[in-house]
């Protein structure tokens, strides 16, 4: 009863140092993981497909993906795993917080890189740095019904219209036997740029307990 | 030597015969001796001293009273005017479809608020209880407090797998032998009134013997809206005990499947004595033939109310899912009745997928016991303009309002199975309007 209580708890702080949350909403993360995962240590991707409220979502595959892409943990690694442990679950939701009153802007700038590159990361779903006009209409079609509305022609038209729009920003003057592979990163914030995301991509999280707000970075 | 042995033996039996008897005599006449409830007051008093024990002991932020322990505040915006804003943002696009990368964040923001916090999952495990009521299952964020804690707590587990534990198991199998034992033998009777009250007062005193053998104190509100010969009686579902706590105060019909082993026999000895509905499993698929049969049983009004959970499935206890519009589509008058355990002494929700029927009893058999309060509500018709969905949703409404819980939309059947994909479409079906319309609103 006593020592794998304080050990856990040790592992909460340093994660909560670590990744700026609360240590009671690491905490309730914690116990939500557990309830995905049946209360195992790792959760694979048929914990998180169980989800229904997920189920209503059209791009619940690349969502799910996310948790399991290697690039969205910062270590370096491509690839994606098979399951994720608690700590692993935490720096993929880290993407989503809001930015606090007294970050400096490079903190922000930095947060937003982030935010991009998840999202980045999401769409390029082999893994090779560009997202082509293929995996581009992949998103259009998810987003849109496969059933009714739209066609899958009409699906198409709109992803090859929006790629020319991308790429008419970024490479103005292409030649027209050049072939424009496909957006890279920093294509992609370009685009973005002038979107403001910082209150956009972020989840809201409660402080239940306000005696542990942190002021200042803590990081 | 020899001497000492018998004697002793015999001592033993005596004793556990008088403790039985005295347990099993007020339980066949339905009146109590008093002993549960000393006992009851005792375990309140042990429970409150713990609790104030431990919150002494943790320093500053104790024991949190958030029993919603929501993580995020979700936004309520419609998907039109969070893409509004999300637009507004962004450069103007002079060329085609208003499609940009920008609408997928909407998506992500909600898949990822979704896997944080969603109302359905969390349903179908165990209640979180706010402090630790000396249950070794219940013991996972409570840490070592003192000394006298834990001597109490252990003294709490001598009792209940050595003393109480045996004493239920053995008045739970005397209650069950005795209930198909006193139903075959009154189904031998020739049908009449007789048969009628012998058969009424056999369930009775077997549920009875059933109920002290799971220590349940069971509060009963409103006894005047109990129901009546030819209705319905519905019910939240938490747990196969269910039946036992509302069978204690009344007789009702089952509705069920017929299953082989102990049940099997157990079903089917107490239709000799009076008429339930059973079904064979292939049965159970015929719609019109079970609406059939449960209509002829309603419409006689000499047979007992029947007893339905519309949610068809175990839910724990902190809200009350969809009802099934089946048993609302019969007609005849609707009884609801709430049911609401008290966690502090006992977790009563039957997590299917992670215990087996006999590992569920015997964690029940060494709980502290089982509480609950039982409403009676005011008998419910389907009005003319209502369909059977609405009827349904107005008797869950007020089920779940006089239980205190919550009122959900989600169908319990999602334990198992998936969300069908019309919802997904839906949503597909309302973005795409939104960009197509934009299009055609853009376009030269």
């Amino acid at each position: 009863m006593g020592a794998s209580q304080t050990r856990t708890e040790d592992v909460f702080q340093e994660l909560s140092d670590k990744t700026g949350f609360s240590l009671e909403q690491i905490r309730i993360l914690h116990r939500r993981f557990r309830q995905l995962s049946g209360d195992e240590d790792t959760i694979s991707k048929e914990n998180l497909e169980k989800i229904q409220a997920l189920d209503k979502n059209p791009i619940r595959n690349q969502i799910i993906e996310a948790f399991f892409d290697k690039r969205n943990q910062n270590d370096g690694e491509v690839g994606s795993s098979r399951e994720i442990g608690f700590q692993q679950f935490v720096k993929v939701m880290c993407h989503f917080k809001p930015p606090t009153l007294k970050m400096t802007t490079e903190d922000k700038e930095a947060m937003r890189r982030e935010k991009l590159r998840f999202l980045f990361n999401m769409h390029d779903t082999d893994n090779d740095g560009t997202i082509t006009l293929d995996e581009y209409r992949k998103v259009v079609e998810e987003l849109l019904s496969k059933s009714g509305a739209i066609g899958l022609e009409a699906a198409k038209a709109i992803a090859d219209a929006a790629m020319l729009e991308v790429a008419s920003i970024n490479v103005p003057h292409m030649e027209p036997h050049e072939f424009y592979e496909g957006i890279t990163f920093e294509h992609f914030e370009q685009i973005l740029k002038g979107l403001e995301m910082e209150s956009r991509m972020n989840i809201r999280f409660l402080d239940v307990d306000t005696s542990t707000m942190h002021c200042g970075k803590s990081q | 030597m020899d001497d000492l042995w018998a004697i002793t033996l015999w001592g033993l039996k005596t004793w556990l015969y008088l403790l039985l008897a005295s347990i099993m005599v007020p339980a066949m006449f339905g009146f109590s001796l008093g002993v549960s409830e000393t006992y009851m007051t005792i375990l309140v008093k042990t429970l409150e001293w713990a609790t104030l024990k431990m919150r002494k002991n943790t320093e500053g932020h104790a024991l949190k009273a958030s029993r919603s322990s929501s993580l995020i505040q979700r936004g309520n915006d419609s998907m039109e005017k969070e893409f509004e804003e999300l637009r507004r943002s962004r450069p103007k696009q002079p060329l085609g479809g208003d499609f940009t990368f920008s609408d997928s964040f909407y998506f992500t923001r909600q898949g990822i608020e979704s896997i944080v916090e969603d109302e359905v999952t969390q349903r179908f495990s165990s209640e979180e209880l706010v402090s630790w009521n000396l249950l070794t299952r219940t013991n996972n964020d409570f840490h070592y407090i003192s000394l006298k804690l834990t001597l109490v707590y252990g003294l709490g587990v001598l009792i209940r797998y050595c003393i109480l534990a045996p004493l239920r198991i053995t008045l739970a199998t005397i209650g069950l032998s005795w209930l198909v034992i006193g139903t075959s033998a009154v189904g031998l009777l020739p049908n009449g009134r007789i048969k009628t009250w012998l058969s009424e007062w056999v369930h009775l005193m077997c549920y009875r013997i059933c109920a002290r053998g799971l220590s349940a104190a069971i509060q009963y509100h409103n006894k005047e809206n109990r129901p009546r010969k030819g209705g319905i009686c519905v019910a939240n579902h938490t747990s196969p005990i269910d039946i036992v706590i509302l069978c204690n105060d009344g007789c009702y019909a089952m509705v069920g499947q017929i299953h082989g082993g102990l049940m099997g026999v157990l079903q089917r000895a107490m239709v000799r004595s009076c008429p339930h509905v059973w079904f064979e499993r292939a049965e159970m698929k015929d719609r019109h033939l079970v609406t059939k049969r449960l209509t002829d049983h309603v419409n006689d009004k000499t047979k007992l109310p029947i007893l339905i959970f519309p949610e068809g499935t175990c839910v724990n206890n902190t809200s009350v899912m969809m009802f099934k519009k089946g048993s609302f589509e019969i007609g005849g008058t609707i009884y609801p009745v709430a049911i609401k355990y008290d966690l502090k002494f006992g977790d009563a929700f039957w997590n299917s997928s992670k215990y087996n029927m006999v590992s569920y009893l015997l964690r029940m058999m060494t709980s502290w016991a089982l509480v609950c309060d039982v409403w009676y509500l005011p008998p419910m018709h389907q009005q003319e303009d209502e369909d059977a969905v609405r009827f349904a949703n107005r008797v869950k409404s007020a089920i779940a309002h006089q239980g205190g819980l919550l009122d959900l939309q989600w169908d319990g059947g999602l334990k198992r199975a998936k969300v069908k994909e019309s919802f997904k479409e839906e949503q597909q079906k309302q973005y795409s309007s939104m960009v197509v319309g934009d299009d055609s609103s853009n376009s030269d």
